[in-house]
């Protein structure tokens, strides 16, 4: 999948874009507006990371031009700025997303999946599974070589996000906004409990481990054949 | 248009006043004199004309009169400002003992009149009874008229003299009555962000201003207390960063100095990583407070059942409370109008809080009242009592009160209660702390409406 970086500051750009390139996105990255807005136009991106202070045009300029152009490419804003006029300045242009920089780019990775799942089928999948893990949405079951695993409301809504997204890192952020309702950096170690408590249900009892810490970034669901 | 300063203000008004006592003073004077005058002037024509009247008796005729004038004017001759004009029943003039007289009416009664520059008091009667020749008195009163002018000249010049006299006078006791303000106004012009130190010297003021200085004082207090307050902030902010990025600079470089195996390599950055993300959680965080200080945190209002909110909350929080062997319990129930977000955030510092410092075995009580004008909502916990004078302090920026957590521990910054105070405050609520009886309680106060 193509994304367009425009990101005047070079090293932000260029780690984004090796960041997403080792992800397994095309990443193509412009330094100005101009360029970025004529790359923008005529480049059938999947998702644009614009960030708003920009060389020659800023980040909302091309949002309003690729919008007026009958685009709806998925906006993701970059800024330095948190000002609450500007986040919601941003959405009303049409914008998707919003991250504020200092991010993490586990953060920044999940929220692209997430923007370009939004485009993707939005049928819900009520069987979802790995290895020998399985969860029945409906029937709210879940079974690990057959075995009936118990788990606590949150935890099976742990384990379904871990389930949908598998094979992505995510952040403890991200999952405690969408499990918990909880949108805010946490200084807290709830997450690691949770996932420590999940793990004992899911995973302790076999070799084959499914949920795995990426040290420094989140936690990811996968099957590592090792 | 330039405002008239307070001084002149004063003074024109001392000038004011009295001119108009003066004057009124003045007026009534020249009544009373012009009134007494006008009586002895009264008392003097009625005693001549009755002695006028009894030389005069019997006159009916030209003839007559011509015998009695020389007795007339004999008796005219004691007195010079006097004067006699007679006229016949029919109002001819019969006889003026001096040219010159003014007309006079016939009506009897007193009357004043002038002539030729010269006033005259006249008072007329009948000689004998009706149909008979009409005697008047003249009185020549010009130099009682003169005096009265000159009284009038008098009043005028003492108006005038007396209300610039108060204005003068008045200028300079309001510029020495209004000392006490320039000082105030020199100290305020002394104050700077060096010197928020300095105060009034209330004792030394009058009365009326040591209300005013008090609350000068008060405000140079708040201003020095907020002054303080932020630059501690930024140095804090300056020490705080310190740590990380002085422990990023030695771990890199000690990396960098010789070839290391992949395994090291990536440890090292897992370590930096640690630090970076601290550094970044407290930028954040420090972003945060500051749009909270500048007032552009804004809360939306959204209806919410503080139960469920509460129950989410510790839902959230069982897994860590149960590790901890700390019980979590609520009760009681309230709706509110808040932002979700923002007040969980809020509760959810209260209650990361309160598990650092409850023991195990401990409990955390979160309860919601409702109250007249809003509700209360108090996060209790059991544990090692704190300091009462230390709890205002908890709410401060950077303030831990457990120093052991001091540094390199990664998770706590210190920033959680300033945070959850900024949220309160701008739903309009307060927050306070209490600790007795093995319980330390937090205690929120949020108004509904």
């Amino acid at each position: 999948m193509k994304l367009l970086i425009v990101e005047d500051q070079a090293k932000t750009g260029q780690y984004l874009c090796q960041g997403l390139s080792e992800a397994g996105f095309s990443a193509e990255l412009a330094t100005d507006g101009n360029t970025g807005q004529h790359l923008a136009l005529t480049g059938d991106y999947a998702l644009l990371i614009l960030d708003v202070m920009l060389p020659g045009r800023d980040g909302w300029q091309i949002l309003q031009a690729v919008r007026a152009a009958g685009l709806d490419t998925p906006v993701l804003f970059l800024t330095a700025r948190d000002a609450v006029e500007d986040r919601v300045h941003g959405l009303e242009l049409g914008a998707d997303d919003y991250l504020v920089k200092p991010f993490a780019f586990s953060e920044l990775l999940a929220r692209v999946r997430t923007l370009l799942r939004r485009g993707g089928s939005p049928t819900q999948e009520t069987l979802l599974g790995v290895a020998d893990l399985s969860l029945d949405l409906i029937r709210r079951r879940v079974e690990r070589a057959g075995q009936r695993i118990d788990l606590t409301a949150k935890e099976f809504s742990l384990l379904e996000l871990l389930l949908r997204r598998q094979g992505e890192v995510l952040p403890k952020s991200l999952i405690a906004s969408q499990v918990w309702d909880m949108n805010f950096e946490s200084d807290t170690n709830v997450i690691e409990v949770a996932i420590r408590r999940l793990r004992l249900k899911v995973d302790d009892a076999h070799d084959n481990k499914l949920i795995h810490t990426v040290r420094g970034m989140g936690y990811v669901l996968e099957e590592r054949t090792a | 248009m330039r405002r008239l300063s307070l001084g002149n203000r004063l003074a024109l008004l001392f000038a004011a006043c009295t001119a108009v006592v003066s004057l009124l003073a003045g007026v009534l004077f020249s009544r009373a004199s012009e009134s007494h005058f006008i009586e002895l002037d009264q008392q003097l024509l009625s005693g001549r004309l009755s002695l006028m009247r009894q030389l005069l008796e019997g006159v009916h005729d030209r003839t007559s009169l011509n015998t009695r004038l020389p007795a007339l004017q004999a008796e005219l001759s004691h007195q010079a400002d006097l004067a006699v004009r007679i006229r016949g029943n029919d109002g001819r003039l019969w006889f003026d003992s001096q040219p010159g007289l003014p007309d006079s009416p016939m009506t009897p009664g007193l009357n004043t009149l002038t002539s030729d520059g010269a006033d005259y008091r006249s008072l007329s009667e009948a000689l004998g009874g009706e149909g008979t020749p009409n005697l008047t008195l003249f009185l020549d009163i010009t130099h009682h008229q003169h005096f009265l002018q000159r009284m009038q000249r008098l009043i005028w010049l003492t108006v005038g003299l007396s209300a610039l006299a108060t204005a003068l006078l008045g200028a300079w006791a309001a510029r020495s009555g209004l000392r006490p303000l320039r000082q105030m106004g020199e100290v305020a012009a002394g104050v700077s962000a060096r010197s928020l130190t300095t105060r009034l010297p209330v004792a030394q003021m009058p009365v009326e201003l040591a209300d005013l200085a008090n609350t000068v004082n008060a405000m140079l207090e708040r201003l020095d207390d907020a002054f303080q307050r932020l630059s501690a902030f930024s140095s804090d902010i300056a020490h705080e960063l310190r740590t990380p990025l002085s422990n990023l600079l030695t771990h890199t470089q000690v990396t960098l100095t010789r070839p290391r195996s992949l395994e090291e390599y990536r440890e090292a950055l897992h370590g930096n990583l640690e630090e970076l993300q601290w550094m970044a959680q407290l930028v954040n965080d420090m972003l945060y407070l500051a749009k909270a200080d500048n007032g552009l945190l804004m809360p939306s209002r959204q209806p919410l059942a503080l139960e469920d909110e509460v129950g989410a909350l510790l839902e959230y929080y069982a897994p860590l409370a149960e590790d901890a062997q700390v019980r979590l319990s609520h009760a009681g129930q309230a709706q509110l109008e808040g932002d979700r977000h923002m007040l969980r955030r809020a509760l959810s510092n209260l209650l990361d809080n309160a598990l650092r410092f409850t023991p195990a075995g401990g409990e955390i009580r979160l309860k919601i009242e409702r109250q007249d004008s809003g509700v209360r909502l108090e996060v209790a916990n059991s544990g090692e009592p704190i300091d009462p004078a230390l709890i205002p302090r908890l709410f401060d920026r950077f303030y831990r009160a457990d120093p052991a957590r001091h540094e390199g521990n990664s998770e706590h910054a210190g920033l959680g209660l300033a945070i959850t105070q900024s949220i309160i405050k701008a739903h309009g609520g307060t927050i306070h702390g209490e600790s007795a009886q093995g319980w330390t309680r937090f205690v929120i106060e949020l108004p509904t409406a």
